[in-house]
């Protein structure tokens, strides 16, 4: 960024190669590698802080009970009893969106929760596991999701397609969702850095104007720490009501 | 018995039970001495961030839902070659289905959400014109 008026707030999604194996074909992307370090740093987190298992927790270990029983109370509200069973999938996505997001704020980092097609495959992974187990379950009977009780028969032509595309419109709500949120905080945060880096080349006074960005930029930093745990969490829970709708398939 | 409270130490017996009592009501009076000054500031945290929250839920219900109607619309018109026709009724089936998934969202939020006091709900019904 030496030039200072040619700040690229996009430049930081841009995905590189770090490893390729032949030529055009798979590669070890900057994407990839922050994804290996997401699951590593959780893993090693959870097992380290628990390890001593002692009665009275100290603070790594209370964390980690924390988000367990926050996550567990969360799936056991959404989805009852039934729903505990996909407890360990919930956590699991829960605890790699949430470390993500908190990656990603991180100077330097790649962000892959800001690639639709990252949190696209995570909420089709939701979706799928939603049909497969629902239609286990359930068998036939998981389709009278599409069914409302309660409706006479001859606006059920109208009605099933409504609940259909309704249905279908889940794995996109919730990518997009998540992709949106951090796109957009990531590119706005960029954006002020990028004002104070403009102004800040007029002189003295642009060296005054440019407070007013610094201030903002501090002050969505923190916004954005709050998007990454909310979204996190609105990901995991959206995720349990739609378990629920697996296990229980009427409205 | 000598012994006075201000030891610290738990008596051997007898007088567990009243001992017991009095620690309930230091640990609810130390609870709420130290929860009632932010006690404020987080519910109006609470509120600032659920509100966005919801609105970026009822947004991407809405805007999904139509998407995807008017997707498969467009899937099934390339399939069967019936011009635009499908894609025109998808896409008012998308943006029924968007608004039921408002409303389910809506009607859910509201099921979660505790029932606001009057004291607060009227203010609030002031504020939306």
């Amino acid at each position: 960024m030496a030039d200072p008026n040619k700040v690229d707030p996009i430049h930081q999604f841009q995905i590189t190669d770090i490893v390729s194996f032949g030529e055009g074909g798979v590669s070890f992307t900057n994407s990839a590698l922050f994804m290996v370090l997401t699951v590593g740093v959780i893993a090693l987190y959870l097992l380290l802080s628990t390890q001593k298992r002692s009665l009275v927790p100290n603070r790594v270990q209370l964390v980690s009970e924390m988000l367990y029983e926050f996550v567990a109370k969360m799936v056991s509200d959404s989805a009852g009893k039934a729903g505990m069973k996909f407890f360990p999938f919930v956590f699991s996505l829960f605890m790699f969106v949430l470390v993500a997001n908190m990656f990603g704020m991180i100077p330097f980092f790649f962000t892959f929760t800001s690639h639709i097609i990252i949190t696209f495959a995570l909420a089709l992974l939701v979706f799928v596991v939603v049909i497969v187990y629902g239609v286990y379950k359930n068998g036939f009977k998981f389709f009278k999701l599409f069914v409302p009780s309660g409706v006479p028969g001859y606006v059920l032509p109208i009605v099933v397609p409504i609940e259909v595309v309704s249905f279908l419109s889940r794995p996109i709500s919730l990518s997009v969702r998540l992709f949106a949120n951090i796109l957009a905080g990531h590119i706005t945060v960029k954006v002020f850095a990028g004002f104070i880096v403009t102004l800040g080349s007029l002189g003295f006074l642009g060296w005054l104007g440019a407070l007013l960005p610094l201030i903002m930029t501090v002050a969505i930093t923190a916004l954005e720490f709050l998007v990454a745990a909310l979204q996190a969490y609105v990901f995991a829970v959206l995720t349990s009501m739609y378990i629920n709708d697996a296990i229980h398939p009427s409205h | 018995m000598a012994k006075s409270r201000n030891t610290g130490r738990p008596p051997s017996d007898g007088k567990s039970g009243s001992l017991t009592s009095d620690l309930a009501a230091r640990i609810r009076r130390a609870q709420a001495s130290e929860q009632a000054p932010g006690d404020a500031e987080t519910a109006e945290a609470n509120r600032n961030m659920s509100g966005w929250n919801r609105g970026m839920r009822l947004g991407t219900e809405f805007i999904a839902a139509i998407l995807v109607g008017a997707g498969m619309g467009y899937l099934l018109d390339l399939w069967l070659k019936t011009g635009p026709w499908l894609m025109l009724v998808m896409l008012m089936v998308g943006f029924a289905a968007g608004v039921l998934n408002v409303v389910r969202s809506a009607a859910e939020m509201n099921r979660a959400a505790p029932r606001p006091t009057a004291a607060i709900r009227v203010p609030d019904d002031e504020e939306d014109e």
